[in-house]
């Protein structure tokens, strides 16, 4: 008995150590490397306690030890945040909580700490798969809430955890459906994560590391039917500071005023959602001119898209676009895009020439991508290093790049022939899945193109059509050589069974992103809106289901009677006595029982040996006369049960 | 007559000192007309109750070493020959008596054994085709040592089941012990001991036993620690003929306690000494733990 006391105990401190370190290492993100390097040696201290059979540590030193890390904690307020600091004091105390472990209210307590931590957890991750993880954590924190309360004779099991899921289930979806959305009490601080995604400085190679990664960027649901792939240019960045070599976003667009667009004159083709993963940038993706989003996006004049916090959490915004090119802004913008670096000076005389021939902006365009596809220019990914006259180097020497080298060398010429121009970075194409009906793009498609200034709008141009149209008109890998190919699937994407997996969580992630992180107010507005359209249908059913629950009930009811074969006179004692007899030991017979309640509470001493004698002769002897004075006992000494039972609650 | 009863009880405590619940237990299992297992260390006073038990009924008494070679003739008689009458004459042997000490039961062959028990419980023997009916009433009581013992053989479960009850004496307390020793002889108390309660009048109780009321919320209590008896591997099933007997002894218990009707608290009490040695046949009579640990997992709800 005593060892499988112990041994109940080592399992619970063991498992409860456990959501501690997944604790830990969900929360990571919200902790700095000190911190978790406390709550790891706490832990594992705890560890070696446990397995070592030592005894908790003293109450005082683990308070003195908590106090000593919070007020560390506190000092590092300002750089932690409010709610970081929370999280960690949350943390602390239920780690200190377990070192300290002795009485059985303080292990409740720390299953309730632990309930909230799991919970907290949700406020840094929204991934499918994490959230697995989470419900798994919590899972076992209900086990271990279930083994404390369990008595040591009997068994729970995971079964029991699981049938207690399964039975909260529905009010778990009713909570989800229709608990209201609130927005969120305070501001949660931007984890320290490297950002993701296009970067603001284009030169030659950082679109080349984006081509190898293979994660997702966004995905689009179109509310109509695909656009054909050579309109699929989402813009996301303006690279218009050219220092010769590499292009950067100019300042001014980074501090552009958020202007809403409310400019709704323009005719609105498009309309498309977008499901943005998470980049730690603010920047966003649309198609062509963007006219109208849902609120929690801005439109920047220069058609630009942008959240007003670096998206942390995956965002769903609704767009509509006019796949007509962007217009230009200001005077000023149009000057911005004519400065041109010193340098390059073959690629200066070039455009002259160009200009010379071609007085026409336009025309000077369908020369420069005539240009590039009838001389012996290639694609690749791996371009052999260009030299000090960058621009000059790819043109006339190697003719090898990719997507940023064209764009690049594109916007340098046409800046030398006096036209307006500038580079866009974006993400070209998409993988479409027809079957769950959304387009996929993911970091690699990450592509560079030109827009030029004619009659006073921003024309597309890309350069990369010219050279190699099946990048843009299939996807990248039709556009590489075979063995460039290898560059993009290292050796374990190529296995066809890993990869449908891949696909397969991909699609599920999509859904949850869909069904359970995009069910937002709108989403909920809309499903009362349903319901209460469908109101009557609804009405039906629910009376009807009704109706066949209480018809089972009846049932189960006349079969528990049927087979229920509890003598009268104990029946008769547990609708008095219920409470009272929730005290009795399940084997312990009831007369027995009452003797014992007479011993305990001599003030009721002669009214409980007078039930017992009768509960005796009725059960036992089948004396009717016995029941039957029974049932006067117990229904006229009302006064004297009411106060047996306060008794009995005070004792 | 419960009063005579009662005096037995009395008279016997006066002879054996300490023990009121196990001399209660035996005067129940005489009642039920079942037969007693008393297993013991030599010298615990096994032989005393069971002089006590005769003369304080007025039965007659025989007491039978059991050995090694003892053998069944020795114990049921024979016929012999007699040269006067030219005749076989039957020599009863000392089963022909009311309360048979059957002492050591577990020294002697498994055939003697066998006999034995046939004869506790067809109450008669057979002697070369002549059945021969045993008196009434007919009560064995057998002492064995504890299995350990050297030259034991061990009763098998079979006829294990056909004691109803198996006590243990033990130790009697400080308080007893000093009391038995400051007298001078235990057995001039047992010469002491009268007639209390004639072979009629205990007739007539054992025949009250069976009318006690037992009613069906109770049979159900006790089919249901019966049957939890059942379905386990750490212990052997209680067959019907055990259900009976805890029944029985119940009722019996329920009897001496001045009671026409068994309750659940009287099947509780009788309940570790008519199952255990069903339960495990070679436990030790000192302590119940599976017939405890059935009552204990057996809920009772009424």
């Amino acid at each position: 008995m005593l060892t499988q006391q112990k041994l109940k105990q080592k399992n619970l401190l063991l498992s409860w150590a456990a959501i501690q370190f997944s604790l830990l290492l969900l929360l990571q993100q919200a902790f700095a490397g000190w911190v978790i390097a406390i709550f790891a040696l706490l832990l594992l201290y705890r560890l070696l306690s446990v397995f070592k059979a030592k005894a908790a540590i003293s109450l005082k030193l683990v308070n003195l030890l908590a106090g000593i890390i919070a007020i560390t904690f506190f000092l590092q307020l300002q750089q932690a945040g409010v709610l970081h600091f929370m999280l960690q004091i949350l943390l602390l105390a239920a780690t200190a909580r377990l070192l300290a472990l002795q009485h059985l209210y303080e292990a409740r307590q720390l299953v309730w700490v632990h309930y909230f931590l799991i919970a907290c957890c949700f406020i840094l991750h929204q991934d499918m798969l994490i959230a697995v993880f989470i419900l798994l954590v919590f899972a076992v924190n209900l086990y271990s809430h279930y083994r404390l309360f369990s008595p040591s004779v009997s068994q729970v099991n995971w079964l029991q955890t699981g049938r207690s899921i399964l039975i909260i289930l529905p009010l778990w979806l009713a909570m989800f459906l229709l608990f209201p959305r609130l927005p969120p009490f305070w501001q949660i601080p931007n984890a320290n994560i490297a950002s993701t995604g296009l970067s603001d400085t284009l030169d030659p190679g950082s679109i080349e590391q984006l081509v190898q990664d293979d994660s997702l960027a966004f995905r689009v649901e179109f509310d109509g039917a695909l656009p054909p792939r050579q309109q699929l240019y989402w813009r996301a960045r303006l690279y218009e500071d050219f220092d010769g070599r590499r292009w950067q976003v100019n300042a001014l667009r980074k501090n552009a005023s958020r202007q809403r667009a409310a400019d709704t004159t323009a005719d609105s083709s498009l309309s498309y959602r977008i499901i943005a993963e998470a980049s730690q940038q603010t920047g966003l993706f649309a198609l062509a001119t963007p006219v109208t989003s849902s609120s929690n996006v801005f439109i920047s004049p220069s058609g630009l898209l942008s959240s007003n916090k670096p998206v942390s959490q995956r965002l769903s915004y609704q767009v509509s676009s006019s796949l007509t090119p962007v217009v230009l802004v200001s005077e000023q913008e149009q000057q911005l895009n004519l400065r041109t670096a010193p340098g390059n000076p073959q690629t200066q005389q070039f455009a002259y020439q160009l200009k010379q021939q071609y007085p026409q902006s336009h025309e000077l365009v369908q020369a420069l991508a005539e240009h590039f596809r009838q001389q012996a220019f290639y694609y690749s990914l791996t371009p052999p290093p260009l030299g000090r006259n960058s621009i000059d180097a790819f043109l006339f020497d190697s003719r090898i790049g990719f997507c940023s080298h064209y764009a690049s060398a594109s916007a340098v010429i046409l800046r030398h022939a006096g036209i307006a121009a500038r580079v866009v970075g974006g993400y070209q194409g998409g993988n479409w899945h027809p079957q769950q009906g959304y387009l996929a793009v993911r970091q690699r498609e990450a592509h560079a193109w030109v827009e030029y200034l004619h009659n006073g709008v921003w024309q597309p141009f890309d350069p990369t059509a010219a050279v190699a149209p099946e990048r843009i008109l299939n996807s990248l890998d039709s556009a590489l050589p075979e063995d460039q190919r290898a560059l993009l699937d290292p050796g374990w994407r190529q296995l066809a069974l890993l990869q449908n997996v891949r696909q397969q969580l991909m699609h599920l992630d999509y859904y949850w992103s869909v069904w359970v992180l995009g069910f937002d107010d709108t989403s909920q507005r809309q499903l009362w809106r349903n319901l209460y359209r469908h109101l009557p249908v609804i009405g039906y059913s629910v009376a009807a289901l009704f109706v066949l629950v209480m018809l089972l009930l009846l049932y189960f009811r006349v079969r528990q009677n049927r087979t229920d074969n509890t003598p009268e006179a104990t029946k008769q004692l547990y609708r008095y006595l219920g409470k009272m007899l929730a005290a009795k030991p399940p084997s312990l017979p009831v007369s027995a029982f009452l003797l014992q309640c007479a011993k305990r509470y001599p003030a009721h001493d002669i009214y409980l040996k007078q039930l017992t004698e009768l509960y005796e002769q009725a059960l036992y002897k089948e004396d009717t006369e016995a029941l039957n004075q029974l049932k006067q006992l117990l229904k006229c000494h009302k006064a004297e049960l009411g106060r047996l039972r306060r008794a009995i609650k005070n004792a | 007559m419960l009063t005579q009863l009662h005096n037995v009880e009395q008279s016997l405590n006066q002879v054996i000192l300490g023990k009121s619940s196990q001399i209660r237990l035996a005067l129940c299992c005489l009642l039920a007309e079942g037969h007693l297992l008393l297993e013991d260390l030599p010298g615990m006073g096994k032989t005393t109750l069971a002089h006590a038990l005769a003369n304080s009924l007025g039965l007659s008494y025989r007491r039978v070493q059991f050995t090694s070679d003892l053998l069944p003739g020795d114990l049921v008689g024979m016929n012999i020959y007699d040269t006067r009458s030219q005749q076989f004459r039957f020599q009863a042997g000392p089963v022909f008596s009311q309360v048979l000490l059957a002492d050591e039961i577990n020294r002697a062959s498994p055939k003697t054994q066998s006999a034995l028990l046939e004869a506790m419980e067809e109450k008669q023997v057979s002697v070369d085709g002549e059945t021969r009916a045993l008196p009434t009433p007919f009560f064995v009581i057998a002492t064995q040592n504890p299995l350990f013992h050297a030259g034991t053989s061990a009763l098998p479960e079979s006829q294990l089941d056909r004691f109803m009850f198996r006590l243990s004496l033990g130790f009697p307390d400080h308080q007893a012990e000093h009391q038995l020793l400051q007298r001078d002889s235990s057995t001039s108390r047992l010469e002491l001991l009268t007639e209390q309660l004639n072979t009629e009048q205990l007739r007539v109780l054992q025949q009250q036993v069976p009318k006690v009321t037992a009613s069906d919320a109770l049979i159900d209590y006790l089919l249901a620690l019966v049957n939890s008896s059942r379905h386990r591997s750490d212990m052997l099933p209680l067959s019907p003929r055990a259900s009976k007997a805890i029944l029985r002894a119940a009722k019996a218990f329920a009897l001496i306690n001045q009671r026409d009707y068994v309750t659940a608290a009287d099947v509780q009490q009788v309940f570790p000494y008519v199952a255990e040695h069903r339960l495990a046949p070679s436990s030790d009579a000192q302590e119940s733990r599976l017939s405890q640990l059935l009552l204990l997992q057996t809920p009772c709800p009424i």
